[in-house]
């Protein structure tokens, strides 16, 4: 290969290895200040992955929605799950399309969902929270001892999420007005 | 030199078996041969170095260092990467040697992965393994060729590989994006092997795309159970002939990837099916069009290898090696409601198979083809053990039968290669 081509080839090559994670830097950082911010009531569990570190899954109390009428036009791989903000201040489902609504909501895409009688079944995209990882798994556990609590006493789980067009990022978790890693630095003092 | 080697040489000397001028060209003949050995050692030492500080870096990152805000962290996921593209940038435009450009190969890649893995992490992204790693790799393919790297080019493999069992296994999903990696570094690997077709790295070449495909095949026919033993055998039969090529057929039998896993192989997958319950259950075996179509281009890609080695008079010996996965499909395919027969067919293809090895082996004098062939008769011996209604007077002669025959077949090979030595 020649000098010329080679030079261009690496410029390429260094320019895309900015791009990718640069893009991905200016979506997120775009949603975060310009998006809407939802919180959605969840329940976190802690798993490993070998490159970017511990994190807990967030299941979502949002993992369903039953149509009011029949059934509308089903796709497997994509979903517009529509949502606004219900009275107590959390999120809640609008409506489920196949394809997109002329409406103010905003929505979140998922995949993979089914239908079960007339409800429609779906996983949030947005479901891991990285953390440090001596606190995922303290996380979980002390999420678990203070969901345990009276109904009355228990505070709520629920993850800060920001939506602006098709992208969602999940900011922080809080348990009641605590975010959850200093909640867990609290547990630790305790 | 080794100092064992210099005194077998002062030995010579001393017994006027060789003069002292001959002893000391040998001497310096094998000195110039070892120069460009100490850069070799530090092409080694420079990649091992590079991929432990990279792999490093990857898990340095990944303990996610919470009490730094979110711009310093930003900032920490592009510090290797711009370390690695400036070593990189270094490396080309000075046009270092092999050590350095395998070193920054090595590097960059691993920084790559730190620099998107700590983006996914600093913002919660959920993406999942698969799309992580075709990513990564994406972004690391042109050190290939930029760098001529075989670093680079294993590593490659090795994830494109991972990337095919993440999305495949267990899963609907077909990875297509692992062909296209495969292809993107066929050029080098050709251009490898007309340049060098008996370096060492050439042979690593052969057994990681071999191992590779292997490995992956499975990721395409997930779900098709039995039909999935004809895809591979089909695989194993393609390799076999491709190891019959004049391209790979020149260099040393261990560095033949293709010959010996094609092998391998194709014994393993007649043995499995030279049990009765085998076509029992394949009858309900479940497949579509892409378990269709990957047997009809292994097969018919078989065929046109030996129809190239028929044009190149390159089939002057039988070898029935290089017919058994067609064999397989065809009984495979047999409209034949009792499976009695499929089996037997097997059995005596397998057996056949034994035979022909140790006949080989024989020829050529090698022990390992012919105890090779031994071995597979035996197996095969030992698989019937299990499933047959035989006396066990009968299998126990069978076995002692057999093993007579390892002690014959060697000793009557070693008593050949002593009267070839004696004339």
């Amino acid at each position: 290969m020649n000098k010329l081509a080679i030079t261009i080839g690496f410029l390429v090559m260094v320019a895309a290895q900015w791009y990718v994670p640069g893009s991905m830097i200016w979506e997120q950082e775009r949603t975060l200040t310009e998006g809407t911010p939802y919180k959605f009531k969840t329940r976190p569990v802690d798993p490993n992955d070998p490159f970017r570190g511990k994190y807990i899954v967030m299941r979502y109390e949002i993992d369903s929605y039953a149509f009011k009428d029949s059934i509308p036009e089903f796709s497997r791989e994509e979903m517009y799950v529509y949502i606004k903000e219900g009275k107590d201040g959390f999120a809640e489902v609008a409506e489920v399309s196949a394809t997109p609504l002329q409406t103010d909501w905003d929505y979140v895409k998922v995949s993979d969902a089914y239908i079960i009688g007339k409800e429609i079944h779906f996983d949030l995209p947005f479901d891991r929270f990285y953390m440090e990882e001596s606190k995922a798994y303290p996380a979980e556990v002390a999420v678990r001892n203070a969901l345990r609590q009276p109904d009355s006493l228990a505070p709520v789980c629920y993850g800060l999420v920001y939506i602006k067009g098709e992208t969602a990022v999940l900011d922080n978790v809080f348990i009641g007005d605590i975010n959850i890693k200093e909640f867990v630095e609290n547990q630790d003092e305790d | 030199m080794s100092a064992k080697f210099e005194k077998e040489l002062q030995h010579l000397v001393s017994n006027n078996v060789i003069s002292e001028a001959v002893s000391k060209n040998i001497s310096e003949y094998y000195a110039s041969q070892k120069i460009d050995s100490p850069n070799k050692l530090f092409t080694i030492f420079g990649v091992l170095g590079s991929v432990l500080v990279g792999l490093g870096i990857v898990l340095i990152l990944a303990h996610n260092w919470d009490g730094f805000s979110r711009t310093v962290k930003t900032i920490w996921a592009f510090i290797p990467l711009v370390i690695g593209q400036l070593f990189t940038g270094f490396v080309i435009l000075k046009k270092k040697s092999a050590a350095w450009k395998e070193t920054a190969a090595a590097f960059l890649f691993f920084a790559i992965g730190a620099s998107i893995s700590l983006v996914s992490q600093i913002y919660n992204i959920p993406g999942s393994m698969p799309s992580f790693l075709l990513t990564w790799i994406v972004l690391a393919a042109p050190l290939i060729y930029l760098l001529r790297s075989h670093t680079a080019t294993l590593l490659h493999l090795i994830f494109a590989t991972s990337y095919a069992c993440n999305l495949g296994y267990f899963n609907e999903a077909i990875p297509w994006a692992y062909l296209a990696m495969l292809a993107w570094i066929l050029p080098f690997y050709y251009n490898q092997i007309q340049k060098n077709p008996d370096a060492n790295i050439t042979g690593i070449y052969h057994w990681f795309i071999c191992l590779s495909l292997i490995i992956s095949l499975g990721s395409f026919i997930s779900g098709s159970e039995l039909f999935g033993f004809l895809i591979y055998i089909l695989l194993f039969g393609l390799f076999y002939n491709l190891g019959k090529l004049p391209f790979f057929d020149t260099s040393k039998l261990r560095a033949n990837a293709y010959l010996l896993t094609g092998s391998l192989g194709m014994v393993f997958i007649l043995m499995v099916s030279s049990f009765h319950w085998f076509w029992e259950e394949g009858s309900m075996s479940r497949y579509g069009n892409v378990e269709i179509a990957l047997a009809l281009v292994l097969g018919l890609a078989t065929i046109g290898v030996i129809l190239y080695l028929f044009k190149r008079k390159k089939m002057n010996e039988f070898n029935l090696f290089q017919y058994a996965a067609p064999i397989f499909a065809i009984v495979y395919l047999l409209p034949i409601s009792d499976k009695f027969i499929p089996v037997i067919l097997i059995n005596i293809l397998t057996f056949a198979l034994g035979v022909f090895a140790i006949r080989i082996g024989v020829k050529r004098a090698r022990y390992s083809i012919l105890n090779y062939g031994m071995l597979i008769i035996a197996t095969l011996i030992a698989c019937r053990f299990f499933d047959t209604e035989i006396s066990f007077v009968i299998r126990g002669l069978l076995f002692v039968g057999i093993g007579i025959g390892f002690f014959a077949t060697n000793y009557f090979m070693y008593k050949k290669q002593k009267q070839l030595s004696n004339e």
